[in-house]
């Protein structure tokens, strides 16, 4: 059985008149993936997993080659007795196997994986990019099997989605908001990362690069291992504040970043629920921010109960404090996660915006915002995002963040440093 | 725990007043019978139904419910406590039968059989019975007791599940009344996180017999010198409280003997000190300032900055500190600085001795013996006397606060004095320990004016 343990790193005191807390809630769980794993074959129907390959022109005869073939390893590594679909989308959605008298769901076997290789042989590349359809297809397969909790899908993608109007993608996503997990990979350089990442965050999966077709196989069999060794669904992150508060957000900030506080459900009027999808063995961290009316000083407040719920059982719990007080000592302390993760927070955003000033052509706000993230990446130690910062910019001075922007810097370059601003460094205790 | 014995005199609580009409809530009304101390009586008797209706918003939840789903509010504590209540008014019958719900949680489960008193215990409320009384059959059971502060939600983990607050530190507002001539209050203050002065008294019932009183202020500087304070003033009080020698019976052999006792429950003060808190850089340290009544003759000692005060009744007899303070401001005035500028200055609150693993090697109290005439002995810590230091001015002050009370106890003046405290701003803990005392010697009116002069001795400073 899964064990969950929640922690907390805040400064929970406030000066006379502070009303803002914050806190970092950690929830690390263990013998999630033994959840899977010791029961030796997946029990039928506990799982089910779909595969979305793009298969629009652009992709062409090497690009659906590739993909077929990371297709088959991503089917290698699925578990016996897991429902399995495989999809192929262009302008529209096509179940690819099973076929079509097996039902939209077939459990893996060794039959059922040698028959789904072959009918991906088959598949050829043409038409173009609507990628609502296969998000739609995908939900409609998985709403065959309602009593299937665990429902992941991995999406490729190599182009923009230029079959549909935004809207009509905007709608596909949001139906299919809480029916599945998504991941989601861009292969080459032709591919929005905002439009990928807008997909990917609302389904609560994960957005890469794939900068050559011939890489997509092992990123298709890493993904999809790690699929199938999280044994834990229907999880969620409960936030309770005190009346009269206000819970300002709620971000996921380990391993990403994720902005979580519109995803709220309500469970009473004190307590929004929040998706936090499948678990493995993993941690996780959140940023819970909660705005009080400031007592007077020595007066004490829980500001928020942060819990973490299985099919709304509390399984663990994190108590953020507010405590006031006038010794400055204590209240001008920030705790170093909180700033850590605020300071990543900030340079997920100012990269994000930079390149997307950069791309509209207006240099010198792009100029600015990507200096300034060379000065958070270098101040804060983060080598890793130097090293992506430095392909699209010319670092003239970190300290103050003084840069040019580099003529002739790749799109690929650009796009990886995009997909990886939200990518966090965990923050040591 | 909530058991902080009250007195009649206003609180300086440090959460604000369980009023639910100013509570912040949108809510509707909360159920009466979630507050059942404060609820009417009648009008109850229809909780324990097959459905639970929520008390926060009135929607019927299945009667195994323990939370509304509607909107989540907990259903177990308003149904449990009207169940108690409701079944009282059955066992006020003429037979004059008592409820004896003993096991609150079993009064719950089994609310419909209200169980009575064995014949010859029942309760005199019993006779002419006119509705429920607040007693502790209708507190909620010890694991969920209901917020003091929004009177709405119930403590879990520590906490109110409404309004977040926790229940008050029994330690943040303290009420000692021994007896009737003695008492005192030790009061968090309006400014400081935790209550780290300490009081500790004692006494028998005879006026002017027997009393201890101890005070004590944890050094701020150092850290949790709550747990010194408290270690060192239960020690001197236990200490105190044996009987000091008679020796050969003259005032000056009581004296000596007194004096060596109060020197010696300094040093068990200390050695509590260094028991109960860790080896650490910056140990946990405290003040002591002590005064023993025996006989209506005083005997006062201090280590530190927390004071003894004779306060006499008679305007001609001058107000007094008896000792003096072991302090930065005190070394100043002694160089010849007047006591305001002194005691404002920037190091006024440096101690120049205190008890802890790190104290001075001489902890020899500062000793005062005197016999008393009517007046008020007071032991205060700095939270009281940074706001009205002369002995004179204290004594108008505490003269004022008696004439503006009904009731004057040492209890409530001495609750009427941490008032003050708090009115000035409370920047301190607060301790003000009082004994009332007669001056037998003067009512015989023999001897008394003779001695009643303080007689200081310290052997420290010769």
């Amino acid at each position: 059985m899964a064990d969950f343990t929640a922690e907390v790193f805040q400064n929970e005191f406030l000066p006379d008149g502070g009303t803002d807390v914050h806190a970092i809630v950690r929830v690390t769980s263990t013998g999630a993936s033994a959840a899977t794993a010791s029961a030796g074959l997946s029990d039928p129907g506990s799982a089910a997993e779909v595969i979305l390959i793009d298969t629009s022109g652009s992709m062409g005869r090497r690009g659906v080659q590739a993909a077929g073939d990371a297709a088959k390893a991503a089917l290698a590594e699925i578990v016996d007795g897991t429902l399995f679909s495989i999809v192929s989308g262009n302008g529209t959605a096509q179940i690819v196997y099973p076929y079509s008298h097996q039902g939209a769901l077939v459990p893996m076997s060794a039959h059922t994986r040698g028959e789904a290789n072959r009918a991906i042989e088959g598949l050829r590349a043409n038409g173009g990019t609507a990628m609502g359809t296969w998000l739609t297809l995908a939900r409609q397969i998985f709403e065959t099997v309602p009593y299937v909790t665990k429902r992941h899908a991995i999406l490729l993608t190599d182009g923009v989605n230029e079959g549909e109007t935004q809207a009509s993608l905007q709608a596909a996503v949001a139906s299919c908001v809480g029916a599945y997990q998504c991941d989601c990979r861009g292969v080459g350089d032709q591919w929005r990362v905002d439009e990928v990442r807008g997909i990917a965050s609302a389904l609560l999966g994960t957005v890469d690069l794939i900068p050559a077709p011939e890489e997509m196989a092992a990123e298709f069999e890493a993904m999809m291992r790690a699929s199938m060794s999280r044994g834990i669904a229907n999880s969620e992150l409960r936030v309770w504040v005190p009346q009269g508060a206000e819970l300002l957000f709620v971000k996921q900030v380990s391993p990403t970043l994720e902005d979580l506080t519109s995803r709220r459900t309500v469970v009473n009027p004190l307590t929004g629920a929040y998706p936090t999808g499948a678990w493995s063995d993993e941690s996780r961290d959140y940023h819970v921010a909660v705005r009080l009316p400031a007592r007077t000083l020595g007066q004490e407040q829980l500001a928020a109960r942060v819990q973490f719920s299985l099919g709304g059982d509390p399984v663990a719990q994190a108590l953020v404090k507010a405590k006031w007080s006038n010794d400055d000592s204590l209240t001008t302390r920030i705790d170093p996660a909180v700033a850590a993760y605020t300071g990543q927070a900030e340079l997920a955003t100012v990269i994000q915006e930079g390149l997307a000033a950069k791309a509209a052509g207006q240099d010198d706000v792009a100029t600015a915002k990507l200096g300034r993230a060379v000065q958070l990446a270098d101040s804060t130690g983060n080598d890793e995002m130097t090293t992506r910062l430095k392909k699209v910019v010319e670092i003239d001075d970190a300290d103050t963040g003084t840069v040019r922007l580099k003529k002739g810097a790749s799109k690929m370059d650009e796009m990886s440093l995009d997909t990886a601003s939200t990518k966090t460094s965990r923050v040591r205790r | 725990m909530t058991d902080i014995p009250t007195t009649g005199a206003p609180q300086a609580a440090p959460v604000p007043a369980a009023d639910p009409a100013t509570s912040p809530t949108g809510h509707p009304a909360t159920h009466p019978a979630a507050r059942p101390a404060t609820g009417p009586a009648t009008g109850l008797g229809t909780a324990v139904t097959a459905s639970r209706d929520c008390p926060a918003c009135g929607t019927a939840n299945p009667a195994a419910s323990s939370f509304c789903e509607e909107c989540g509010a907990d259903l177990v504590v308003a149904p449990r406590a009207s169940a108690v209540v409701s079944g009282l008014p059955h066992a006020a019958t003429p037979t004059g039968a008592a409820t004896a719900p003993t096991d609150p949680d079993g009064a719950v489960l089994t609310s419909a059989t209200p169980q009575t008193a064995p014949a010859g215990e029942e309760s005199p409320l019993d006779v002419g019975w006119t509705g429920a009384v607040p007693s502790a059959a209708v507190v909620p059971a010890d694991d969920e007791p209901t917020c003091q502060a929004c009177g709405q939600g119930r403590i879990v983990d520590g906490y109110c599940d409404q309004c977040g607050t926790p229940p008050p530190n029994p330690r943040d507002h303290l009420v000692e009344s021994p007896t009737t001539w003695v008492g005192g209050v030790c009061d968090i203050g309006r400014r400081h996180a935790r209550n780290e002065d300490a009081m500790s008294l004692s006494a028998s019932d005879g006026p002017g017999s027997r009393a201890v009183l101890v005070v004590c202020d944890g050094v701020s500087m150092a850290t949790d010198s709550h747990i010194a304070s408290l270690a060192a003033a239960q020690a001197a009080r236990a200490a105190l409280d044996q009987p000091f020698p008679k020796g050969a019976g003259t005032p000056d052999a009581w004296a000596a003997g007194a004096g060596r006792a109060l020197t010696g429950a300094v040093t068990r003060a200390n050695e509590a000190v260094a028991a109960a808190v860790e080896d650490v850089p910056n140990p946990p340290s405290c003040t002591l300032a002590a005064a023993v009544v025996e006989d209506d003759v005083i005997v006062a000692g201090n280590v530190g900055d927390s004071r003894v005060y004779w306060l006499p009744d008679a305007a001609d007899e001058p107000a007094t500190q008896l000792g003096r303070d072991d302090s930065f401001a005190q070394e100043q005035m002694a160089a010849g600085i007047p006591r305001l500028e002194a005691e404002t200055g920037p190091h006024a609150h440096s101690i120049t001795r205190w008890l802890g693993r790190d104290a001075p090697e001489d902890l020899t109290p500062h000793l005062t013996t005197m016999r008393a005439t009517p007046g008020w002995l007071m032991v205060c810590s700095d939270g009281l006397w940074n706001y009205c230091s002369e002995a004179e001015d204290l004594r108008s002050l505490l003269h004022d606060a008696s004439a503006r009370l009904d009731d004057v106890t040492p209890t409530t003046v001495a609750q009427a004095l941490v008032d003050f405290a708090n009115e000035q701003g409370g920047r301190d803990n607060i301790t003000v320990a009082l004994a009332r005392l007669a001056g037998r010697g003067s009512s015989t009116t023999t001897e008394a004016t003779a001695s009643a002069a303080p007689v200081e001795g310290d052997p420290t400073d010769g």
